[in-house]
């Protein structure tokens, strides 16, 4: 049975959907569907499930014309329980242009630094933790509530300032950050800076620095650090002190093919460097190899891992992408995680959300 | 035959021939006008990449600006692809996800990615149009392509940063529009063609229309690109091919 706080929300979501309508019939909306049949094995308790994973996306834009732009991305997942609105809204932003800056209100996202899954330069979400899918063509998606102001300084160079509310709302705890964005010679420098104040701790400074360049291939570079005001200063920010590198290259093959390389590292210098399990916020060393070998223009197949050295465990996903249609994709992939029990990446763990093996084939449409 | 009829022939001869010489164009010269007749001081399109093999036809509009050689970006308009951005400046190109809000810098090899799934890279798209900084250019001769005379070179790379180790193209003698072109590897295997099938002209200039880009390594794969609209020297806002535009 439904409880009446999912009939509230759902009811909310259909009253927002129906007061966008007018929208929906001026400017188009675009939708995507990712319907994926998934079979897991969880080893633990030699359990096999089967589910069906259906992700749902409707983005109701404006045009990008004029000195206004804004944007209504909805989305929900069909194996995520849905608590709040907050939970199906992915973002609700407008963006307006002044002469001399731009200014950016509502829920979206700002991408700071370098890095499809480690980043040490995002310090406003933070792109550490390996609680990812590596079947998503997009790892790092979140979002926040968040006012930001752009402020161009030439071609190439800006400067961005950023406020966020905070989860206890009480305004001492809100989030502020900035950062500076320029090329120098031949590489990209960013340099920022964010204070916050997660729920129950005390705030912390966080500055950082993120570089990248070509040396025959593409490089980038981030580091970051977290300084507490309160408690031991010294070790908490060494313990939260992380820089994460990446190389991407790409190799033609014969019949036109391509083979692009990707490694990227995250690394915390005091972090935990004995040799056995880790845990994901003290790991010394991350890896995540990606390998995605472009067959045709439309058929591509890919193997990503994220690779635990000091408990050698991983977790890896061989997926296979075909665009037969237009926006129509056949997506199939096989995950595993091989580490022993404890490990970051555990054969047998008892989370749920972490089965051992998994399999899925399914489709993806936007239209 | 006389000694005199024999001056008088070699005199013929060298008084048809001089003008010749002294008028033909070299393979140099030829490029440079090719290119120049390309540039535009700026532009603004809009067309569509009908990538076709045998599941059917993909289609991806676009919207382009250009200014000069160097500087061009591109905008997808289509469904799948709405709010994608490439930002090609000297040296760099940038893309914008609007999804994840990210901005993205490439350089190097990672320019020679397939764009949109097409048989046209970012690199392709976003030519510049400076080949001989990056080709040596030698003229094969004189062709009649689709009923124009055409100039025939091959150009050969100079550095490893290009696409196309080898290109052999067909430039007509009039409007110095390449009509075809042959793109090959080093070894001189074909990888792709690209063929003029329809032109426009803008003011005094021969432009491609319709183009045909079929992939040599493939069976029934090609990408017809068309230009819809096409406005030359128009006004362009200053801030359009900056990073505050680009992911506006």
């Amino acid at each position: 049975m439904v409880g009446k706080k999912t009939q509230r929300i759902v009811l909310s979501c259909i009253a927002v959907a129906l007061s966008l309508s007018p929208l929906i019939a001026a400017e188009n909306p675009v939708i995507s569907m990712d319907l994926l049949p998934t079979v897991s094995y969880q080893a633990k308790d030699s359990t096999w499930k089967e589910f069906m994973s259906a992700d749902l996306g409707v983005t109701l834009a404006s045009k990008r014309e004029g000195n206004v732009r804004g944007e209504v991305v909805l989305r929900g997942n069909s194996l995520k329980a849905v608590t709040s609105f907050d939970d199906v809204l992915h973002k609700a932003y407008f963006k307006a242009r002044f002469p001399s800056f731009r200014l950016t209100a509502g829920k979206t996202r700002l991408s700071w630094g370098d890095g499809i899954l480690f980043n040490a330069g995002d310090v406003l979400y933070g792109s550490n933790s390996t609680s990812v899918s590596l079947t998503q063509a997009e790892l790092r998606s979140t979002t926040n509530w968040l006012a930001s102001v752009n402020y161009p300084l030439g071609f190439f160079s800006f400067a961005e300032a950023v406020v966020m509310p905070s989860d206890t709302h009480d305004p001492t705890d809100m989030l502020f950050g900035t950062r500076y964005y320029t090329t120098v010679k031949d590489i990209k420098v960013e340099l920022g800076y964010a204070t916050k104040k997660p729920a129950s701790e005390v705030r912390v400074h966080k500055p950082y620095i993120s570089l990248q360049g070509n040396l025959g291939f593409d490089w980038y570079l981030s580091s970051s650090i977290a300084i507490p005001v309160a408690g031991d200063i010294a070790k908490k920010s060494g313990e939260s002190w992380m820089i994460s590198a990446g190389i991407l290259h790409l190799v033609t093959l014969p019949l036109d093919r391509s083979l692009t390389l990707r490694l990227e590292l995250l690394t915390r210098p005091f972090g935990a460097w004995e040799t056995g399990p880790v845990t994901d916020g003290t790991a010394a060393i991350l890896l995540y190899p990606e390998l995605v070998l472009s067959y045709s223009p439309s058929l591509s197949f890919s193997l990503r891992s994220i690779i635990s050295p000091m408990d050698l465990s991983a977790m890896s996903t061989l997926g296979m992408s075909w665009n037969i249609f237009d926006a129509f994709n056949l997506i199939g992939s096989l995950s595993l995680f091989t580490g022993d029990q404890g490990d970051l990446f555990a054969w047998n763990s008892t989370d749920p959300t972490k089965p051992s093996f998994s399999a899925t084939v399914g489709s993806s449409w936007v239209f | 035959m006389s000694e005199k009829l024999q001056r008088l022939l070699i005199l013929t001869i060298l008084l048809i021939c001089i003008p010749a010489i002294l008028f033909a164009l070299s393979a140099d010269e030829i490029i440079t006008k090719m290119d120049r007749l390309s540039t535009f001081a700026t532009t603004f399109a809009t067309g569509s990449i009908q990538t076709t093999d045998r599941f059917g036809t993909k289609t991806s509009l676009f919207k382009s600006w250009s200014q000069g050689e160097k500087d061009s970006l591109i905008e997808f308009t289509s469904k799948a692809e709405q709010g994608q951005k490439i930002l090609r400046t000297e040296g760099s190109l940038y893309l914008f996800y609007p999804d994840a809000e990210q901005l993205i810098r490439m350089q190097g090899a990672a320019l020679r990615q397939s764009m949109l799934g097409s048989d046209l890279s970012y690199e392709d798209m976003t030519e510049e149009k400076n080949t001989l900084d990056n080709y040596k250019a030698s003229l094969d001769g004189l062709e009649t392509f689709k009923g124009r005379e055409c100039h025939v070179l091959t150009l050969t790379a100079k550095n490893r940063s290009v696409a196309y180790p080898i290109q052999k193209i067909w430039v007509d003698t009039e409007s110095y529009l390449v009509w075809k072109a042959e793109y090959s590897t080093q070894a001189g295997r074909l990888l792709k063609e690209m063929e003029v099938l329809e032109t426009f002209i803008s003011g005094d200039r021969v432009l491609p229309g319709k183009s045909m880009i079929a992939d040599k390594m493939k069976k029934d794969s090609s990408t017809l690109m068309t230009i819809d609209t096409f406005e030359a020297n128009p006004k362009l806002d200053k801030s359009i091919f900056t990073l505050e535009n680009l992911t506006w």
